[in-house]
């Protein structure tokens, strides 16, 4: 099979120029493992003419640690921990995806309280995600403060998850039947503490830069993929809706307390890194509202239904949940024999994975400087790809 | 040529799978004149000057928290999960009863319970073994007590020179716990039934029961009495 | 002023008198030393030393400011453990350089690959030597200082190329052709810059050109030309000087560190040292060139106004001068995102060279119809 790639050099060339007298070759680079865009250790081997990209091939695997066959030798509540480990920006959405893909399997009914309090860790875990983001994407494209501001933001919300939870990244907070500890005294005052905090500063993000000239024009155009190779990829989450998708299981299949609340979905018009950008930085507005809308009316009730000793009997079967992490879709499948307490095989659909072999398409044809600027708005984060 | 306005937003409602979605569409760029655009381009690149040096300006903007000169005042919260701690009860009898289920709760086999024939109870605590190099802190443990003899403190200053004095004896003595200790009255058999437990005597010379992976030492490394914590519990003899 | 009441008379008298004697580091030397052979050696020899000692404690301490600096923009203290106020870091840094083991990689060009970081510096340090840094302080007058420094700064793009061409490493070569591409670029339109300067001051001279300030500096002296001029060498010189948000050749997110990705300890740390004194050169050349140099603060023909200016020491207009330009590239690279190679070459070729060139021609029409502030002082 054939594949003919339009690279910018033929877009500028006029149709049916000869060849450059010039005799050049194409080269090899290893983006990685060991490489500032790296983000962790993921492996980008790029075929290069000249600066112009012809070929992205990811080589993941390097921190794989077999999460999905650690699984099958400990308890259904010992899983959630190994979660954490996986996309460590949406710690809390991936312990919440695997326990309530458990609870739905074993059919635990949680209460009110605790699909709130869920919504609201998983919604400040996206806001805190994406301020984060933010800031690596303004350090990938040469601009060293919005990193620090980006984590300067990140701490704030941390603070409240290491009051409730006790831990920062790694929480294992979200326990099948409910959750590990119930919220700190404190934790409503804060919380309203952080979003007026917070608001402000997106709009500082905006003037630093959204709106800077050079910003604009490292993401504009950049990057298009379309909404039916976004689908044709598997692509999830900001990405697939910059596409102009409004796939948001949030929206669309609502899990938590989500249908209470009030919020729009983010969607590009184009699909390029300049849509990505904006749809995560509307996305954090979109988050502050529901957070909002939900921070005053948590209802009462225990924060488990499940006492955390009991032994969890999940049906043979195979069984299926998900949810919208930062990044996109995680999904959980369970196959349980019925009999042991722990999973037979659990496989994890992870965003990261799926939303990495976009690179392959979108860089073609764009220079060196554009992969990052892909792979920044494409939010990878290695772990989860590697799982 | 052209610029983005970021108002510029527009709400609509589309339909996905038959199911309206409200969505928010992103402000794109418009076309606008070059002029136009030169000027925006500077204004936007001064106005990200202008934040910057807001924050120059602004001593009080710093947020970086010298760590070892604030050790007095730094104070993380009271469920911050940084060390495992066996709870005592005023009398400094421990809570534990040995049953094993935080044992069999960990994840990655850092508890390790070694017990003993008693001489109050059938069975009884010799060592409580934590091991910290390979704790993920998740808090298992301390959720699957039965008897909330566990605690997780936030006592993070963890780094040693040697990794085997990562490994912990949590118990201070074996023995039974405050329940059957209290249910005998004289005060000389309790200390009787206790023999005192240090830090580090237990997986470092591992007393023959050996931990997966620790071999055992030929030379018991010098334990820092600093790190020995609280004072032998009172009744034990020294 | 000789009407002017009591206390303007000392300000009179000041300006009666030639406040600044100019006179060359050089020019002292052969005054005060024997005419003798071993006399030049010597003076050659004291120059060099000073020279030397003037890069390390420029380096030292731009690296320091550059690091506090950087710090307080994202609400750091930055370095604080060494010295009061971490004042001792670099020093420490400089320490551990000098100290650590020098990686040459196995199938390098090892003579090239020594020579680089020497000419990268050299080019920087050879700039020193022809900058009025005050009336009293210059090495060496050139009388043909600005074309002098044209061609010497082109030579600091020789140790990037040769740095990254003989590294034996992808990264390198792409970091070292970046940046040949980029240098010689905006050396073009930095020279058109420099030339409305010389056009209007009629001197390639360096000490020339800052004594033709006397009565205003050019960047407003020099109607609106002067001025976008300015920004043009900024602009140009930032891009020269390999700083965010031109810092393509290096660029770390993309490059690792573009062309001195394969050095390590004191090679490393002269590539370093390099950079930020290119920043100071270029800082130092900015003031000169537009900012009137050592030269106060001057508005031609108001001499009581003139006076009070001269009571600031040369020196320290120079040195606040050049702080201020330097602060200003640290603020730029504390702030914007880096361009792409494309956008760069668009930037310079598009954009500068064009405006340069209609600047220099208005230029050149207001020298000619002496439209400019006092014409013929």
């Amino acid at each position: 099979m054939t594949v003919t790639v339009k690279t910018l050099n033929d877009i500028i060339a006029p149709p049916g120029a000869a060849a450059s007298a010039l005799a050049t070759e194409e080269y090899f680079i290893n983006m990685g493992p060991q490489h500032p865009i790296a983000h962790g250790s993921l492996r980008l081997v790029v075929r290069l003419d000249g600066e112009t990209v012809r070929e992205v091939i990811p080589v993941p695997g390097y921190v794989h640690r077999g999460l999905e066959k650690m699984a099958e030798h400990l308890s259904w509540r010992q899983i959630i921990h190994l979660t954490d480990r996986m996309d460590y920006l949406s710690a809390l959405m991936n312990n919440w995806a695997v326990a309530r893909t458990i609870e739905q399997a074993a059919g635990l009914a949680t209460n009110p309280r605790i699909e709130t309090i869920r919504t609201l860790m998983a919604e400040l875990q996206r806001l805190q995600s994406h301020v984060l983001w933010w800031g690596v994407l303004g350090m990938d494209l040469g601009a060293f403060t919005p990193f620090l501001y980006g984590f300067r933001e990140r701490e704030v919300i941390g603070e409240i998850f290491e009051e409730t939870i006790g831990a920062r990244l790694t929480m294992n907070y979200i326990q099948p039947g409910g959750l590990m500890d119930d919220i700190h005294p404190d934790f409503v005052r804060k919380t309203k503490q952080v979003l007026a905090y917070l608001k402000p500063k997106i709009d500082e993000y905006d003037t630093l830069l959204s709106g800077n000239v050079i910003l604009q024009e490292r993401l504009r155009n950049i990057g298009v993929l379309p909404a039916a190779r976004a689908i044709a990829l598997g692509c999830t989450g900001p990405v697939l809706r910059a596409s102009g998708v409004p796939y948001d299981l949030r929206k669309c299949e609502p899990y938590g307390v989500y249908a209470q609340a009030d919020f729009d979905v983010p969607v590009g018009a184009k699909g390029d890194c300049w849509d990505r950008y904006c749809v995560r930085i509307e996305e954090m507005r979109q988050s502050i509202r529901i957070v909002e809308q939900l921070i005053d009316g948590i209802p009462d009730g225990p924060h488990a239904t499940v006492k955390f000793g009991a032994r969890i009997k999940v049906p043979e079967g195979i069984h299926y949940g998900q949810i919208e992490t930062a990044r996109g879709i995680l999904g959980v499948t369970i196959a349980a024999d019925g009999k042991s307490d722990a999973p037979y095989r659990l496989r994890l659909r992870s965003p990261n994975f799926s939303n990495l072999w976009a690179v392959t398409e979108l860089a073609r044809g764009w220079r060196i400087a554009d992969i990052i600027a892909i792979q920044s708005t494409l939010d990878l984060v290695v772990p989860d790809i590697d799982r | 040529m052209a610029r983005v306005n970021f108002k510029d937003t527009r709400k609509e409602t589309r339909t996905l799978a038959g199911k309206p979605v409200p969505v928010v569409v992103t402000a794109r760029f418009a076309r606008r004149g070059r002029l136009a655009v030169f000027a925006d381009g500077l204004k936007s690149l001064l106005s990200g000057m202008r934040l910057t040096f807001g924050y120059l300006a602004r001593p009080s903007a710093i947020v970086t928290r010298q760590y070892p000169e604030n050790r007095a005042t730094l104070k993380l919260p009271e469920r911050f999960r940084a060390r495992l701690r066996l709870k005592f009860d005023e009398h400094g009898y421990q809570l534990c009863t040995a049953c094993r289920l935080c044992e069999r709760a960990c994840p990655n086999a850092s508890i390790r319970i070694l017990t003993r024939p008693g001489t109050l109870s059938k069975n009884e605590l010799d060592r409580y073994i934590w091991r910290l190099d390979s704790c993920v802190f998740c808090n298992a443990c301390v959720q699957s007590c039965p008897f909330d003899a566990l605690e997780m403190t936030g006592e993070f200053e963890h780094a040693v020179f040697d990794r085997r004095l990562l490994i912990f004896t949590l118990n201070r003595y074996a023995g039974p716990p405050a329940g059957v200790l209290l249910k005998e009255p004289d005060e000389a058999k309790r200390a009787a039934a206790m023999e005192p437990r240090d830090v580090y005597g237990g997986p470092v010379p591992l007393n023959g029961a050996d931990l997966p992976s620790v071999k055992a030492l030929a030379v018991r490394p010098q334990a820092d009495p600093a790190r020995q914590g609280a004072a032998p519990a009172p009744g034990v003899p020294a | 002023m000789a009407g002017a009441a009591a206390p303007f008379a000392l300000f009179a008298a000041a300006q009666a008198a030639p406040a600044w004697p100019v006179k060359t580091v050089a020019a002292r030397a052969a005054e005060a030393l024997p005419d003798h052979p071993w006399t030049a050696v010597l003076y050659m020899a004291l120059a060099f030393a000073g020279l030397g000692a003037l890069v390390a404690v420029l380096g030292m301490g731009l690296i320091y400011l550059e690091r506090k600096i950087a710090a307080r923009f994202q609400c750091r203290l930055g370095p604080m453990r060494v010295g009061p106020h971490g004042i001792f870091q670099t020093v420490a840094d400089t320490f551990k350089l000098l100290f650590k083991e020098d990686i040459v990689p196995a199938r390098a060009d090892k003579t090239l690959h020594l020579l680089a970081p020497f000419l990268a510096l050299s080019s920087t340090a050879l700039m020193l030597g022809v900058i009025p840094y005050s009336p009293i302080l210059q090495i060496s007058d050139v009388n043909i200082g600005v074309l002098y420094i044209a061609a010497v700064s082109g030579l600091g793009v020789m140790g990037i190329l040769l740095g990254g061409w003989s590294s034996y490493n992808k990264w390198s070569l792409i970091g070292a052709m970046r940046g040949a591409a980029q240098i010689i670029s905006y050396e073009v339109s930095a020279t058109l810059a420099l030339l409305v300067v010389v056009m209007f001051a009629g001197t390639l001279s360096l000490s020339g050109i800052v004594a033709s300030q006397a009565e205003g500096w050019w960047i407003w002296r020099a109607p609106v030309v002067g001025g976008i001029a300015f920004l043009i060498y900024l602009t140009a010189s930032t891009a020269e000087i390999n700083r965010t948000p031109f810092d393509i050749p290096e660029g770390e997110s993309e490059l690792t560190a573009g062309f001195h990705t394969e050095y390590s300890g004191l090679r490393f740390a002269f590539f370093f040292l390099a950079e930020f004194i290119n920043m100071f050169v270029a800082a130092a050349l900015t003031a000169t060139l537009f900012l009137g140099g050592w030269m106060p603060f001057h508005i031609g023909g108001a001499n009581a106004f003139n006076a009070v200016m001269d009571l600031v020491p040369p020196g320290v207009w120079f040195l606040g001068k050049t702080a201020f330009v330097v602060f200003v590239i640290m603020w730029f690279r504390w702030t914007f995102p880096r361009l792409r190679v494309d956008q760069l070459m668009r930037l310079e070729w598009k954009l500068l060279l064009p405006i340069g060139f209609a600047n220099l021609a208005l230029g050149a029409l207001a020298v000619l119809y002496d439209l400019y502030f006092f014409p013929g002082a």
